[in-house]
């Protein structure tokens, strides 16, 4: 009987439970062990495996040659110490949270009032799923299309955006989009409309599944319609946008593509996040226990904000009878 | 009564400024959307009409915002190089299989944890395989590299590509698997072994159609993610096999960007995507907040 398992009788419905005949969900034991720890080997071996290595990498002094013939050897914290006091790495922490704020934090804000705006103030059922398409377009794109796209538009002798902008009066000389000081803009602004369009479907079909009769109860009570916006709509949707902010927050920090595509981090590292040094100190540098060094810092900072978010995501489905 | 008649009038002016505040502020959101809406499509628009244009017309000094001549001949150019056809082959090749064994696994594993919790190891398990999916891939690109260099089938291939994106694809496939299996109505499944049946035999005539529709969106999602997924092929990518995510931005001729040939291939690389998503958004909203939202 030891080796026999039966699917959780909690979740088992009433009626069932009250059977005597009960023939449950039995298999063996095993059963389940093996569903799960087939995708559990595939991780260790492509996640966990990778990350322990770079881990034993970033506390020696290897190089591409040294990689290859096996010959590089322990320096302890070097690399860390190499990597932390480094104005490149720190330049680019001032980077990230550049990006973080306007990128990440500034899209879910965006993306919530036009959810909103969507949902309460457009009447027409027909515009609405029409506006609701055309605005998340942008995120089926790749990044390498919305990198080189945006490359090509915000060309400063005779690129569109400049050109419209000119058109349309508001600026009276070309901007230069790729300059120092301005790139990581740039960046920001082909991400934030590569992106918004997340926050903002997440919060729009949140919206969509709150119950009506809330809404009902509120009417005859004779609240204004501001005061249900505040009293009911965004508490009720605290969740959702919690949880928008957490997918667009892990997604930013893994962020590296656009990077790459429109301005190689550049000009003179003026556009750098560390998932791109990393990147660049790695593959096209090969200094490899620098960049394993790069990449366990990112780890380490992205470890501990995961878990933070797991736990808020656990309490959120627990509240909804989940997990 | 003069009291109270005074008083609700005083009332519904009061509320007529509210109602008037609030038209204002509908309107002025409602402008703010429009501006959204424009700033979202003018790069799609100017993206569909570079497509038409000539090389010369995409290099004029000043650019134009219709194209002066139509060259719709731009989409048969971009085919004109076996390559080209190539990458989108490369890149179905490895989307599509790596979709399925995503989806596979995932499905295996999201079934144990959505009956067995506690055998499966518990929720946090869950949450671990999770939380693969939201890691930096760019702290274990250089190890994937040497580990596949090192396999008989090395880097440059379909193989190595639609093993690694299971980095990603194989914990959204389990959790979302896992969320829809609960989803499914369990009474059915215990009626089908009250009348004796397997449980493969349940599972494959009972279950899996209930949750068909959902494994047909956490399908869709992988095959979107592994379709338009840049960084890893960035770097695996050889002779034998290129991406068309590697192949547009690389899009020269001699020193000259081809900027009409590039936005020609990238609409027809983004077809795929955005039909799956104007037919399954319900469906993948679920899948985008992984399985939070209802949708």
């Amino acid at each position: 009987m030891s080796d026999i398992v039966r699917g959780d009788p909690d979740t088992y419905p009433a009626w069932f439970q009250n059977k005597k005949t009960t023939r449950p969900l039995i298999v063996s034991r095993w059963v389940p062990i093996f569903l799960v720890g087939v995708p559990v080997l595939v991780l260790l071996a492509i996640v966990i495996y990778p990350t322990i290595w770079m881990f034993y990498h970033s506390l020696r002094d290897t190089n591409i040659q040294g990689l290859f013939m096996g010959n590089h050897s322990y320096i302890g914290f070097e690399n860390y110490a190499t990597v932390l006091s480094s104005d490149r790495f720190q330049d680019s922490l001032v980077h990230l949270v550049q990006y973080l704020t306007f990128g990440a934090v500034f899209q879910v804000i965006l993306g919530t009032v036009l959810a909103l705006t969507l949902y309460e103030f457009v009447k027409s059922n027909a515009i609405r799923t029409t506006v609701l398409i055309l605005m998340v377009l942008p995120m089926m794109l790749p990044p390498s299309i919305v990198g080189t796209l945006w490359r090509f538009l915000l060309t400063p002798s005779n690129g569109a955006v400049n050109q419209a902008l000119l058109d349309l009066g508001l600026i009276s000389a070309h901007i230069e989009w790729f300059n120092a000081g301005v790139s990581l803009w740039s960046i920001i602004i082909a991400d934030t409309w590569n992106w918004t369009a997340l926050p903002l479907l997440i919060v729009y079909s949140g919206r969509v599944s709150l119950p009506p009769a809330v809404y009902e109860a509120a009417r005859v009570d004779g609240a204004s319609q501001w005061k249900v916006m505040r009293r009911v709509t965004l508490p009720m949707l605290k969740e959702v946008i919690a949880i928008a902010f957490i997918l667009r927050f892990t997604d930013a920090f893994k962020f590296v593509d656009l990077v790459y595509v429109m301005t190689s981090g550049g000009p003179a590292q003026s556009s750098e996040l560390p998932t791109y040094i990393a990147f660049q100190r790695g593959i096209r540098e090969f200094a490899i226990g620098e960049a394993a060094a790069y990449a366990i810092v990112i780890f380490a900072i992205s470890a501990i904000l995961i878990t933070l978010f797991l736990k808020y995501m656990k309490r959120v489905m627990k509240a909804q009878g989940f997990a | 009564m003069a009291v109270t008649t005074a008083n609700s009038e005083a009332q519904l002016q009061q509320t007529s400024t509210v109602a008037d505040r609030w038209r204002a502020v509908r309107y002025l959101f409602l402008a703010f959307m429009a501006l959204w809406l424009l700033f979202t499509l003018f790069p799609l628009y100017f993206m569909v009409i570079t497509a038409f244009k000539s090389a010369a017309e995409t290099n004029l000094t000043v650019p134009t915002f219709w194209p002066n001549e139509w060259f719709p001949q731009n989409f048969a150019g971009v085919f004109a190089e076996a390559t080209n056809f190539n990458a989108l082959v490369d890149s179905f090749i490895i989307a599509t299989a790596n979709t399925a064994l995503a989806l596979f696994l995932g499905s295996l594993a999201g079934y144990a944890f959505a009956r067995f919790p506690k055998q499966a190891g518990g929720e946090n398990l869950a949450f671990w395989i999770l939380s693969n999916r939201m890691f930096p891939p760019v702290a274990i690109l250089v190890p994937m590299f040497f580990l596949f260099d090192n396999t008989p089938w090395g880097t440059d291939s379909h193989l190595s590509l639609i093993i690694l994106y299971l980095v990603f694809n194989l914990p959204l496939a389990t959790w979302l698997m896992m969320v829809f299996f609960r989803d499914a109505p369990r009474e059915i499944e215990e009626a089908a072994y009250l009348d004796g049946w397997t449980p493969m035999k349940a599972f494959v005539r009972v279950t899996l159609p209930l949750v068909l529709p959902g494994m047909i969106s956490v399908a869709m999602l992988c095959w979107i993610f592994a379709w338009n997924e840049y960084l890893f092929a960035n770097l695996f990518v050889g002779t034998d096999v290129r991406t068309y995510t590697i192949v547009i931005p690389t899009f020269t001729h001699g020193s000259q960007t081809l900027w009409n040939l590039q936005m020609a291939f990238s609409l027809i690389a983004m077809i795929p995507p955005v039909t799956m998503f104007i037919l399954l958004r319900r469906y993948m909203v679920r899948g985008l907040s992984l399985g939070v939202v209802k949708g």
